[in-house]
């Protein structure tokens, strides 16, 4: 989390209005990935690393060129390698970047209760305060795409902060600048839909099912694919076909918080009024004889 | 059964006097309500962002998320202490049904309409099972709570659920904590003493739970 | 590379083979994405596995690692029968038209005529020359006009200049016809080794059934689809489509259109490396790519400087600017020029410019470089300080001579001689037998702690006796200088950090060992036993400090300068001494020039250091960024780019011109620098390849010029799972080299040894460095060994499970990774089932994993690869078989 000059959309966990507004500049900005010029080098995974300055952490061969089996709490940035078999015969080994999809209408903040543990900014940035952060891990379960890591020592959930301290300097993500290919490009959001609608028909004439993944179910979102075959995004290493906050989420925040909220505040009036009317209970003085 | 033996006080009082709760009773109901009420506190801190100040009043978000799973494992050692010693007062009986008929008479002071009760009425056993019961809920979805990165990937669906049920379960208990303050503070006068001094009058024992009274008096009127 | 990184963002069809540049070029393969998306050029990846590149490739061909040349013979095939070719360039750019000697057999058993069985070599390669005589286009009209749009015009006479001399010409008076006979007699019987004719023969209407097209149509007809399938395994419609798709460029007469031809080490690294690049340069003269933005053979180095090293004599046999190191036969400086000074040779009414002609001005000038005043006319410019060759001192042969005994130390500087291997186990008991070893480098690696090799028991370690020193050396972000890329452009990089401790840089080390190696000399020079002592006192040293001499200094040194006022008669340009060179155009074979390295003459001007320039102009769009570094030879980024244009000049694709003939200017310009005589009119009818003497591009290259034939040649890897299906009784090269030492075994099928392995790099890793580095550590932890599904299913392997690999020279151990990217092979006509293995290189017993296992006792997981690897090398460029050997896998 940086204290960049953002300015701020939505935080966590809080009841009133949202402070900080007016600060910066912001553009809705994007990143995209277009998983069909991804060469999986990694530098991306790299670049994230040394720009947040997390160190080595150990790892296993795990019959993959896979860094890790999944993201870590200090390792934000993965590329997911999937060896797919086509129904023509053909090999497809796709290799997709994956970290936090920066959510439009983000779960873990939705899911937060600790106040500005959770800030989304105007550009679309969802970035996560350590400081505010009180490791509940509500954040996980709001999550459609498992993205926040726990870190049980420090007690805190980390995730990609689309390196909002970089964009708030007028700098582009540390993987973007990394990324040798031009598989990655970060700018406003109309203009990555339009890059990437652009390679989609390129990809049209080959695979008829490419698409941009910017999924609805969770209002879209700030990092989007391009994929050969936006009909099977669950190929791509777990993405997710239509992710949605989960609705049981959606319940506990939205209804359950209010119908209890109100019961609570009908019970009290209730037994107040209770009370008043009918006052306390009597019990009758009987002296008995003793035995 | 517990709780039952006659106080012959060598000098005059009063009122005669019955006990109701032992010592041991009273010591675990009060740790188990000092426990329920930091449990309230806490988890509605993190229920509501309108209720979030409370964490800061409790020590700040980090606090209340470690202390509100050790305070819940206090909170059911006691519940669970509790069930031994009252699960048999518990079970419900044919004058539950008659209570039950009565609960009219029995919101609107009307006691004298009520038929005679054991050692505690329909009421008083819906609060404890619907706390029992909760608590287990509470205790179980809790731990997954507690330790949510230990979830395996492939179960990671539960999550939502989990905690659905934990907040809505724990409403529930809410509801039953505050009939049960209510009632006990501000409606049944000496039912506190009970609590804290472990006697009541022999008439409170008698109005309000006449077939325990006789029962531990041996009197029959 | 002929072209360079960037313009492969200008072409429309790329063929990646032998190479996976998005695994190890990633920052260079941008420029390919480039193409396809700005293009929506295809990527071909033909590949032993399907890697990274291939993952982003438009069609993948599965073929067994060695097979490349009957893949790319079949490509050829592909073209002549389909005439997938740019006639015009054809013709007048190549020697298709050339006419070969009579007597020339192809090789149809396996060796070209000249082949001596007894002896095991190729005794009289005189057969291997073109006809002398000069046109013997038959005058009928059909041929002429098929020939016409192409034909060749007489050097134009002054008076003709302007006139429409484009049209169709006059024919010509018929030639006589020397017998063929008749110009063998001319011959001597004996050396002098056969020179090429003056006066070459040829036949523009490519009919004459020894010109060079009809030879490569009948080389090349055995290169069916079925037959390259049953060599490389491919499918043979796999291969259809790759072949179509690629020259499709070609299709019904386009010569708009261009492809690249992309490799890397993947083709080097095989007893006949050479001559696979040499049927991809083929191929692209066949379809008129070479010379052309988006075209070219294009070689992608696997080091930073790789390609400085070479350009500055990191071979064996050649001196700075690829001048030949001389042998002992060269009694004086005359002899050696005479011997390495090509001369021209070709029809007589084409034109050729022959740039190696300057050859004396290169080498007069690199000697003066080498010994300044010591080098004089008298004395032959200090020719007899330069050391002469007399055998092959090539890597391999290094380390074999050192297992024989008589190479008795080694200074081991930028490599790591025991990891790179072939043949580690060789090389490690090599090092045991030496007295002394020199290493530099900045991490303890397996060189200099060969004898801390697995299996090696501390009894064992107490007997060897070599005398190991470990110098501390400087990484190249401690270092300025510059780095020389694969498309030859020196950058200039600056000093980001000191050398830690005591490190010092590298060069600091080397220049104040010589300086303590000349003073001995000095102080003993009057002891009889001091031999030639000369040569050492009389090097060029004018550094500010010598033993420390700046890359500054060095590089002004390279590029070169005047020692006597120079004019140029024709500019007026003059130049004074002491001033540094504009260019190897100025250098003079009379000692009034110097230069270290004719190539880079121009790199470090009076205008100040070019490799420094960072002008990100590129008023074309072509990316050719003209003030951008600097690009040997002469800024040009393209080489050949005359070939860019028809015979009149004009571009093939106007959209991407680099040149063209000015008609105003009455001189070749445009936007890269001509790679030609500026001022030849193409009706001179120059061949644009200016560094042969033919001037022309060579589909058959004559006499010495390959080691194993004119034309290539499909053969097995040494080691093979597989007979020749052309020639079974001659499967592998008749000339590649392997050694005979005890350590130097080979395996069958028959052994065992029936699974096809392949080595490369990761992405995630460099050579043998970055196993010392913890984030290249956590992105690919230890060694592991792809195999396929279906072997692994044979064998009862999961992934994760710990393999044991074997050849007949040693073991490795890694763990399995089974994947679908590799698939079983069917070899032969009865289809014989061959299980392919792939083995990234990076481990061995010095690193992060390595030292932690060895500090556990665990030392089993421990080899270095090229144990595995054989030591039989190319007779070309002495590149050792590291793809396509023999292994056994077993569960370990």
């Amino acid at each position: 989390m940086s204290n960049g000059p953002l300015e701020i959309k939505a935080i966590s966990g809080h009841s009133g209005p949202v402070p900080g507004q007016d600060v910066s500049r912001d553009y809705d900005v994007c990143k995209l990935v277009d998983t069909t010029t991804c060469i999986g080098c990694k530098a991306c995974e790299v670049a994230c690393l040394e720009w947040n300055g997390y160190e080595f952490r150990e790892t296993t061969f795990d019959n993959t060129y896979q860094t890790m089996p999944d993201t870590a709490w200090n390792f934000w940035n993965l590329i997911r390698f999937n060896e797919h078999e086509n129904d023509d015969g053909t090999l497809s080994w796709l290799m997709r970047k994956d970290q936090c999809m920066h959510c439009e209408d983000p779960g873990c903040l939705a899911a937060c209760p600790a106040e500005g543990a959770i800030v989304q900014y105007k550009n679309g940035i969802v970035d996560f305060n350590q400081a505010n952060c009180i490791g509940c891990q509500y954040c996980v379960t709001g999550c459609p795409f498992d993205i926040p890591k726990f870190n049980n020592v420090t007690k805190k959930v980390y995730k990609c902060t689309l390196c909002s301290d970089r964009v708030g300097a007028g700098l582009e993500p540390a993987c973007i600048k990394a990324c040798p290919t031009g598989c990655l490009h970060f700018g406003s959001k109309d203009d990555m839909k339009a890059l990437a609608n652009r390679r989609v028909n390129q990809l049209k004439e080959a695979h008829k099912d490419a698409g941009v993944y910017d999924p609805e179910g969770v209002g879209g979102t700030h990092v989007i694919y391009v994929l050969h075959d936006a009909k099977n995004p669950e190929k791509y290493g777990g993405l997710p076909a239509d992710p949605r906050v989960p609705l049981m989420v959606r319940l506990w925040k939205g209804p359950l918080k209010w119908l209890g909220g109100m019961g609570m505040i009908f019970g009290v009036l209730g037994v107040f009024i209770h009370r008043v009317k009918y006052g306390p209970k009597h019990v009758d003085k009987v002296e008995e004889k003793r035995p | 059964m517990s709780g039952g033996a006659v106080v012959r006080p060598s000098i005059s009082i009063p009122e005669e006097q019955v006990v109701r709760y032992t010592f041991q009773e009273r010591i675990y109901h009060w740790i188990n309500a000092i426990a329920y009420t930091y449990l309230l506190t806490t988890g509605l801190a993190l229920f509501t962002p309108h209720m979030y100040w409370l964490a800061a009043v409790l020590g700040g978000g980090p606090t209340i998320r470690f202390w509100h799973p050790w305070m819940g494992v206090l909170y059911m050692i006691t519940i669970f202490w509790m069930h031994s010693k009252w699960k048999g007062d518990m079970i419900a009986t044919k004058e539950d049904k008659e209570w039950q008929k009565h609960v009219k008479d029995y919101v609107e002071n009307r006691d004298d309409k009520m038929p005679p009760q054991h050692r505690f009425n329909a009421g008083q056993k819906q609060f404890w099972w619907v706390m029992f019961y909760g608590s287990i809920i509470l205790l179980l979805t809790g731990i997954v709570l507690w330790f949510p990165e230990e979830v395996p990937r492939n179960l990671m669906w539960i999550r939502p659920i989990i905690v659905f049920i934990h907040s809505a379960t724990a409403l529930l208990t809410i509801a039953g904590f505050l009939i049960h303050v209510y009632m006990s503070v501000f409606v049944t006068p000496g039912s506190m003493k009970g609590m804290l001094d472990g006697t009541v009058s022999a008439n409170w024992a008698r109005q309000h739970h006449r077939l325990w009274y006789e029962k531990i008096t041996g009197r029959r009127k | 590379m002929t072209n360079g990184w960037i313009d492969i963002k200008n072409t429309d069809v790329m063929l990646i083979m032998g190479g996976n540049p998005a695994e190890n070029h990633p920052c260079g393969f941008k420029w390919a994405i480039e193409a396809k998306k700005n293009r929506n050029a295809k990527i071909i990846s033909v590949d032993p596995r399907f890697t990274r590149t291939s993952s982003v490739a438009d069609h993948f061909v599965q073929i067994r690692a060695g097979s490349d040349i009957a893949f790319l013979g079949g490509i050829i095939n592909f073209i002549l029968s389909n005439g997938r070719i740019n006639k015009e360039y054809l013709v007048n750019y190549t020697n298709a038209a050339l006419i070969v000697k009579e007597g020339f057999k192809l090789p149809d058993n396996g060796v070209f005529s000249g082949w001596d069985d007894e002896t095991k070599r190729y005794k009289d390669i005189s057969t291997w020359n073109y006809e002398e005589g000069g046109d013997l286009t038959p005058k009928d009209a059909a041929t002429f006009a098929a020939t016409a749009s192409t034909l060749v015009k007489p050097p134009a006479a002054p008076a003709a200049k302007g006139a429409a001399a484009h049209a169709a010409p006059p024919p010509k008076p018929a030639k006589v016809v020397k017998p063929a006979a008749a110009a063998a007699a001319g011959a001597p019987a004996t050396p002098p080794p056969p020179s090429l004719p003056p006066n070459v023969a040829y036949d523009l209407s490519l009919q004459h059934e020894r010109c060079v097209y009809q030879l490569l149509k009948k080389q090349f007809s055995k290169y069916t689809p079925e037959n390259v399938s049953k060599i490389t395994g491919a499918d043979p419609e796999k291969f259809k489509k790759a072949a179509d798709m690629f020259t499709s460029i070609r299709d019904k007469g386009d010569t708009k259109k261009v492809g690249t031809i992309i490799y890397s080490v993947g083709w080097t690294q095989h007893t006949y490396g050479a001559q696979i690049i040499r049927t991809a340069a083929m191929i692209q003269l066949l379809l008129g790519n070479v010379g052309r933005a988006g075209g070219g053979v294009n070689a992608l180095r696997g080091h930073s400087n790789i390609q400085g090293a070479t350009d500055m004599a990191g071979v064996f046999d050649i001196l700075p600017g690829y001048l030949k190191l001389p042998v002992p036969a060269d009694k004086d400086f005359n002899t050696y020029v005479t011997r390495t000074t090509p001369k021209s040779a070709k029809p007589k009414e084409w034109d050729s410019y022959n740039y190696w002609s300057n050859t004396p001005k290169f080498a007069v000038s690199l000697l003066k470089a080498f010994y300044g005043d010591a080098a004089k006319k008298e004395n032959d410019w200090a020719f007899h300080y330069l050391s002469k060759i007399d055998r092959k001192y090539s890597w391999a042969e290094i380390w074999d001579n050192m297992y024989k005994g008589t190479v008795k130390g080694l200074m081991a500087w930028g490599m790591n001689g025991v990891a790179i291997g072939p043949n580690s186990n060789k090389n490690i008991e090599a090092l045991k037998r030496a007295d002394w070893l020199v290493v530099c480098d900045i991490y303890p690696e397996e060189t200099s702690s060969f004898w801390q090799s697995p299996g090696i028991t501390e009894e064992e370690q107490k007997k060897i006796n070599t005398t190991v020193y470990r110098l501390p050396g400087a990484g190249f972000a401690e270092k300025d200088g510059t780095f020389v890329n694969s498309a030859r452009w020196l950058k200039w990089k600056y000093i980001a950090l000191e050398p830690p401790g005591d490190a010092r840089r590298d060069h600091e080390i080397l220049a104040t060992i010589f300086v303590k190696v000349r003073e001995l000399y000095q102080k003993e020079k009057d002891d009889p036993k001091t031999k030639f002592p000369d040569a050492i006192r009389d090097v060029s040293w004018q550094y500010v400090n010598p033993k420390a001499p700046t890359f500054t200094e060095m590089a002004k040194e390279i590029n070169g300068k005047a020692l006597a006022d120079l004019k140029d008669e024709k500019t007026g340009q003059e130049i004074k001494a002491g001033q540094q060179l504009p260019g190897f155009a100025w250098l003079k074979d009379d000692g009034t020039t110097t230069s270290a390295n004719w190539l880079y003459c121009g790199s470090w001007t009076e205008a100040g250091a070019q490799s420094q320039r960072r002008g990100q102009e590129d008023p074309s769009g072509l990316g050719i960024y003209p003030n951008y570094a600097w690009s040997w030879p002469a800024n040009r980024r393209v080489m050949y780019n005359r070939a860019s244009c028809d015979l009149n000049g004009k571009p093939w694709d106007s959209d991407r011109t680099q040149v063209k003939w000015n008609d105003a200017l009455q001189r070749w310009a445009g936007n890269d620098v001509p790679d030609f005589k500026v001022d030849s009119h193409p009706k001179d009818h120059m061949g644009p390849f200016i560094m042969t003497p033919e001037g022309t591009g060579r589909l058959f290259v004559p006499l010495a010029g390959m080691a194993d034939g004119p034309f290539p040649e499909h053969y097995e890897p040494m080691e093979s799972p597989v007979e020749n299906l052309f020639h079974p009784k001659q499967s592998s090269s008749p000339v590649a080299k392997s050694f005979k030492s005890d350590k130097d075994k080979y395996g069958t099928p028959k052994d065992g040894f029936d699974v096809v392995c392949t080595t490369y790099r990761l992405t995630e890793h460099y050579h043998y460095w970055t196993k010392n580095n913890p984030v290249n550590h956590q992105l690919v932890p230890e060694p592991f060994i792809e195999i396929s599904e279906d072997m692994a299913k044979e064998k009862g392997i999961n992934g994760g499970d710990k393999l044991k690999v074997s050849s007949a020279r040693g073991e490795y151990y890694g763990k399995a990774l089974v994947t679908k990217r590799i698939k079983a092979l069917q070899l032969g006509d009865d289809k014989k089932k061959v299980y392919p293995i792939g083995i990234p290189i990076h481990w061995a017993y010095r690193g992060i994993r390595e030292d932690r296992e060895r500090e556990k006792g665990n030392t089993t997981y421990l080899n270095p690869i090229n144990m595995l690897s054989p030591a039989a090398i190319d007779p070309n460029a002495y590149t050792p078989e590291f793809k396509g050997f023999l292994v056994k896998v077993e569960k370990a």
